[in-house]
């Protein structure tokens, strides 16, 4: 391409990613999806197909369940965004995350945040969802290898979880300390 | 991850004011709505804008108004997600809020607004593909090509990509209108007339114009309507046949209205023709119903360029006709 192309600057934003404000300097053309984990270090939201297609990459704006990959970061700003790094409270694991565990609905993991971010959403507007309920709200979320029974499974057995406060915290993994940028040390 | 091409980001919060950006920035600005169609499209490079400009921002775009003098008035912002739930429009037009629940998964309804299914891109095999896929063979008539790829031998110089919004063809049946703004001033206009058939340029919109929302008329109300999809999977997918029928039944069962439009069969939704002809007047029988299959049968143009086979695709055409006459007959009785 011969024609030169202006690149516009990087902006300044602020988003309210799992309560906290970050501020950032952003392309205006970064999806939500590359802020998050290219940014943020948040890589808990997964990419596979980018075309919103499959629903890896679901995050929760202001408690509805969003594609990352097909919002602009631009776009998020005023709203709250939820990852499922935000689901964990005092260090203990949200219910629907140990219902996850508890019922096995968790193979090669990449389809699981998304899945249980679609779960979080059902789950604030009917805490007692029926299986065919949970069903249709993980109808836009693929999974490759459990054949989905288990992740209804788990979207229902949540609430009990909840009652009976079930949830433990996670072994091990958060000994490890945050996870850093190979790049930049962050 | 592959990223975005790079644009400028603007977010009016008025119509004059984004009517005048559009104005200035012409046809290297897009416009932005819910992102689900837009946004995967800049990511295979199909549209590389200078500008996107977001509609979120301003207020009057996200109404959803009924009145029983000027019909239900639904902004081009408000989510599909809101037109599935809202509990007036479900009441008046169950057709719709049916139409609107088949679209793609719930988190893409939860995103998309109805600007954005009414301004959908037509869609093929060849166009809707990553820039490297495209270069490994000759272009097509919608990127700068000399033929559709997909038309019969390859060789038509008119675009044949598909159009596929569900929510049109439900509009069609119930005689919506759009309305287009821009810095010149407004235009109404029959949701029909809006789609031109050409996959290439596949609506009315002229650069610089906005679409903001669209009526269905008061009248509209009583209409018996029935919307039914087919897709390969019961989630996520495009239509590759949709059938949308309006009846309005008057004393002892007897069609006093009628209209049919079909989605995902041509490049545009088509609006069958010689149904009103056909039943206004009659009572529903097998054989008036047979007539009307065979009608929507024959103006299904189904091409080579998206999922089923055209043959299949048009006999799916002519059941869905059979099976929306026999459940609206069925909730006749």
């Amino acid at each position: 391409m011969t024609e030169t192309l202006s690149v516009p600057a990087k902006m300044p934003v602020r988003l309210r990613v799992n309560g906290q404000n970050r501020d950032l300097l952003i392309e205006p053309s970064a999806s939500l999806l590359q802020v998050l984990r290219e940014d943020l270090a948040l890589t808990g939201t997964k990419e596979v197909c980018l075309l919103g297609s499959c629903g890896a990459c679901t995050v929760l704006i202001d408690g509805k369940p969003a594609l990352s990959c097909l919002v602009l970061a631009m776009a998020c700003r005023g709203k709250a965004i939820t990852t499922i790094e935000g689901l964990m409270e005092g260090g203990d694991l949200h219910p629907l995350q140990q219902a996850f565990i508890d019922k096995g609905a968790v193979q090669c993991g990449y389809c699981t945040p998304g899945m249980v971010m679609v779960g979080k959403a059902l789950l604030d507007e009917k805490p007692n969802p029926t299986a065919e309920e949970a069903r249709q709200a993980i109808a836009g979320n693929l999974c490759r290898c459990t054949g989905y029974q288990q992740i209804v499974e788990a979207i229902v057995a949540a609430p009990e979880i909840a009652r009976t406060g079930s949830a433990k915290r996670p072994a091990g993994l958060m000994d490890s300390g945050p996870y850093l940028m190979p790049e930049t040390g962050e | 991850m592959i990223p975005l091409p790079k644009f400028r980001y603007v977010e009016p919060t008025t119509l004059a004011e984004a009517a005048a950006i559009l104005a200035a920035e012409g046809e290297d600005c897009q416009i932005l709505g819910g992102g689900t169609d837009l946004v995967p499209s800049m990511r295979q490079g199909i549209f590389a804008p200078k500008t996107v400009l977001s509609l979120q921002a301003i207020d009057g775009l996200g109404r959803l108004e009924w009145s029983e003098s000027d019909g239900l008035s639904i902004g081009a912002g408000v989510t599909l997600r809101r037109l599935e739930t809202d509990a007036t429009l479900r009441k008046l037009f169950p057709m719709l809020a049916q139409a609107v629940s088949e679209v793609a998964s719930p988190s893409i309804r939860h995103m998309a607004t109805l600007g954005g299914n009414l301004c959908l891109d037509t869609r093929c095999y060849y166009y809707n593909q990553s820039e490297d896929w495209k270069a490994c063979s000759d272009l097509c008539l919608k990127v700068g090509g000399e033929f559709c790829k997909a038309s019969p031998g390859g060789k038509a110089k008119k675009c044949f990509a598909v159009f596929s919004a569900d929510v049109v063809p439900a509009l069609i049946a119930l005689k919506a209108q759009v309305t287009l703004v821009a810095k010149e001033g407004e235009r109404t206009l029959d949701l029909a007339a809006f789609y031109s058939g050409d996959g290439a340029r596949p609506n009315a919109l002229k650069p610089g114009e906005i679409l903001t929302g669209v009526v269905v008329p008061a009248d509209r109300v009583g209409i018996k309507g029935s919307y039914l999809k087919y897709r390969i999977r019961q989630t996520i997918d495009y239509p590759i046949a949709g059938v949308a029928l309006a009846l309005r039944f008057g004393a002892s069962g007897v069609v006093s209205e009628a209209r049919l439009v079909l989605g995902g069969v041509a490049s545009k939704p088509v609006l069958v023709k010689g149904i009103a002809e056909l039943l206004e007047g009659q009572t529903l029988d097998r054989a008036r119903i047979e007539r009307a299959a065979q009608l929507a049968r024959k103006a299904a143009i189904p091409q080579a360029n998206t999922a089923g086979q055209r043959a299949h695709r048009k006999q799916m055409i002519h059941e869905f006709t059979t099976r929306a006459f026999e459940d609206l007959a069925r909730e006749a009785r």
